[in-house]
């Protein structure tokens, strides 16, 4: 039998208190107050230990037994051989919180590096095609309302460019191992996206007219462009960032989301600037593969950064040449090596 | 025999004021924080009503109401299935409108439809699952009045979802869209008060304690008054940014700042406008709302008294807010803590009655044998 604590009984049935005398025997928690009650101590509630607040024992006929004496209820419980669950062990030493943080914030990087793209790496390999075609058509319908206008090239210097791209992606086959179906779409931008071009989930790939017009002299850097947004196409990027981006706000919004929406939000925002930079540099190396299996030397490509440079000098707003994308020069680089 | 006298003809205790306390502490809460958030993401998410359980146990242990703390008694199991219930319930709403705005329509149909009883069911199991002074708390609204509080909120959203799935974007349609839009949006502001109050009624109304039932008794237009106040407050930002803008552009222009600079004075005032209107409009709403529903809730012997200062509110949130911020969210459990103090210890109760006089409505015993209150299959926690 355990020593003996004294502290407020309330029975679950009236609001009255009484002083109640507990103790610990044969494996029951014997409660003397104006009866004599017990209860298999496996089936009671027992308060985790903390510095503050009260300590409460939930009895399982709807009764409750509470200390105010926080100490007092410590030492009896102790005593009494009653154990603390490993969690709060664990919360209850400053050390080991320490030990949680700092895995917390290992656990958050490693995820941020390998975990959130392995994690979109499984969500894609059982994603079948059509969904992701199916995203792809809804987004592009809704560039048609909102942003695009059918294309004003007329439909000879489309079908050569289209087969232009067509036979170079075919000669380059064996250098780029795989080939992604893909649909070539030409549109009219207006100011909004200038001379662009983007590749949506499912394989669809939009160039605008005024790139074509920017490109016109240079066919073959029109075909490194669209080797560019094959990439993409390829590496399944357009699905990847979505889920990427929704991972790691999921994860922020587990942190802060209850309390403050663009405080959430930012993390979200950051990790697509990051990973999109990563996944320009995985389209530059599938484009840099294809030109050079296609007999185009990729250097062709400096001409479309010099251009676009000229033509938006500073801040640029273009999803091909926005903050996303590594620094034009180090793109410069690569494609002249 | 005498038990009987004395219930007909209770001795007349003296009112009385209860003060509420809330004794937490911030670094405490960051230690159970740091761990919960560890155990969450190491299990993915799984272990997310589990921690959910502890926090409450931890908030309720150190609320005391006239020095006997609440008691959180939710099973974590239990919990758990109502989250996983949810998860899924979400997910695929949100999996829904990606492949086509007809099954996105159609899932918020359906979300709509369950929306109303899942909101009833989080609230019976919270309420039945808190306790004080050994009684539990119970919630007494019914399904049908969910659905009512709930439905001034639908029809306007119904007028903002409908052209997504009737009109396909040709431009000859944009008028009609705008026509939608705007009737939506408008129709939304004017009947938000109203389902504020319905909502709000609805709540308070089902609450018990012992024999104690709840009820609201604030008219409409004093919600009508407080979506106005909080409406102004949160156009004083725009002001404010409108007139420092109007200010500062043609005084920069004339500095020849180049437009980098220009770009990033414009992100910063952007992001002061957002955390002013989240501090100002956000602590107004929040304080003067709690006001107004405490001090109209009242049951046959229990009264409230809540006098949360919106400039409090507005301090400690523009503190939190920073120092969450700045120490990347390590913060936040402290930030939990100090809210919870200054919102809870704004309040008072006054009783007219002897509470040692108090019963449970039914035994406890009754209770978990039926189930009842505290006995939903699922339960669902949405953390009202």
């Amino acid at each position: 039998m355990s020593a003996k604590l004294r502290l407020d009984y309330f029975d679950g049935r009236s609001a009255r208190a009484q002083t109640a005398e507990i103790w610990l025997a044969d494996g029951q928690l014997h409660l003397a107050a104006l009866d004599h009650k017990s209860y298999p101590v496996a089936q009671v509630r027992w308060p985790e230990r903390q510095r503050h607040g009260q300590r409460q024992v939930q009895l399982p006929d709807g009764g409750v037994l509470s200390s105010r004496d926080a100490a007092a209820w410590d030492d009896w419980a102790h005593a009494s051989g009653l154990r603390d669950s490993l969690t709060v062990r664990w919360m209850q030493s400053w050390r080991h919180v320490g030990s949680a943080l700092l895995l917390l914030i290992a656990l958050l990087a490693a995820g941020w590096r390998w975990g959130v793209p392995l994690a979109a790496d499984g969500a894609l390999a059982l994603m079948p095609a059509s969904v992701e075609q199916q995203v792809g058509e809804q987004a592009l319908s809704t560039f048609d309302r909102h942003l695009l206008k059918p294309s004003g090239l007329n439909s000879a210097r489309q079908q050569a460019l289209r087969q232009r791209f067509e036979q170079a992606a075919l000669a380059a086959l064996p250098a780029t191992g795989a080939q992604p179906a893909y649909r070539l779409h030409f549109r009219d931008a207006g100011k909004a996206l200038g001379a662009n071009a983007f590749a949506l989930p499912g394989g669809d790939i939009v160039l605008t007219d005024a790139l074509v017009e920017l490109l016109a002299d240079t066919p073959d850097t029109i075909i490194g462009v669209l080797a560019h947004e094959l990439g993409h196409v390829q590496h399944r990027h357009g699905m990847r960032i979505t889920l990427q981006a929704g991972i790691v706000g999921t994860v922020a919004g587990v942190i802060v989301g209850d309390f403050s929406a663009a405080l959430a939000g930012a993390p979200a925002l950051l990790s697509q600037a990051s990973y999109s930079r990563d996944f320009e540099r995985q389209a530059d190396e599938y484009a840099r593969r294809l030109l050079r299996g296609a007999g185009i030397p990729p250097r062709v490509m400096t001409t479309f950064f010099e251009r676009i440079e000229h033509r938006h000098k500073g801040g640029s707003a273009l999803p091909i040449a926005i903050s996303s994308h590594p620094a034009n020069e180090e793109r410069v680089r690569f494609f002249k090596e | 025999m005498n038990e009987h006298l004395d219930a007909a003809t209770p001795a007349r205790a003296a009112v009385r004021y209860l003060r509420i306390e809330f004794t937490g502490s911030g670094s405490e809460y960051f230690r159970i924080w740091i761990v919960n958030l560890l155990l969450s993401l190491v299990t993915l998410g799984l272990y997310l009503p589990f921690a959910k359980a502890r926090r409450l146990s931890y908030f309720y242990a150190n609320t005391r109401v006239d020095g006997q703390a609440l008691s959180f008694h939710g099973d974590p199991w239990r919990m758990f299935r109502g989250f996983v219930l949810l998860v899924l319930l979400m997910g695929a709403y949100g999996v829904a409108g990606r492949f086509s705005p007809t099954a996105g329509f159609i899932a918020f149909l359906l979300l709509c439809g369950l929306w109303p009883a899942l909101w009833r069911s989080s609230l019976r199991f919270r309420l039945g699952n808190s306790s004080w002074r050994g009684l539990r708390f119970s919630f007494h609204g019914d399904v049908a009045s969910a659905y009512k509080a709930m439905l001034p909120l639908y029809v306007p959203s119904m007028i903002l979802l409908l052209p997504q799935l009737l009109l396909d974007g040709t431009p000859e349609n944009g008028l009609w869209q705008g026509i939608f839009a705007g009737t939506g949006f408008l129709a939304m502001l004017l009947l938000f008060p109203w389902a504020l109050a319905q909502i709000k009624r609805y709540q308070h109304g089902g609450y018990a304690y012992a024999a104690q039932r709840g009820s609201l008794d604030v008219p409409t237009r004093r919600f009508y008054a407080l979506g106005l106040k909080g409406l102004l407050m949160s156009l004083l930002p725009a002001f404010v940014f409108g007139v420092l803008a109007a200010v500062l552009i043609p005084a920069l222009r004339g500095t020849g700042v180049g437009p980098g600079a220009g770009m990033a004075v414009l992100g910063l005032g952007i992001a002061l406008l957002y955390l002013l209107w989240f501090v100002l409009a956000g602590s107004y709403f929040g304080a003067r709302l709690q006001n107004l529903v405490w001090n109209g809730t009242h049951s046959a012997e229990l009264r409230f008294d809540s006098g949360l200062s919106f400039r409090a509110l507005a301090w400690l949130t523009l503190k939190n807010w920073l120092l969450t911020a700045v120490t990347l969210s390590l913060y936040r459990p402290f930030a939990a803590v100090n809210t919870a103090r200054l919102r809870l210890e704004a309040v008072s109760v006054r009783v007219d009655g002897d509470i040692d006089a108090w019963l449970a409505q039914h035994s406890a015993n009754e209770q978990d044998a039926s189930g009842d209150a505290a006995g939903d299959f699922f339960g669902i926690d949405m953390g009202l």
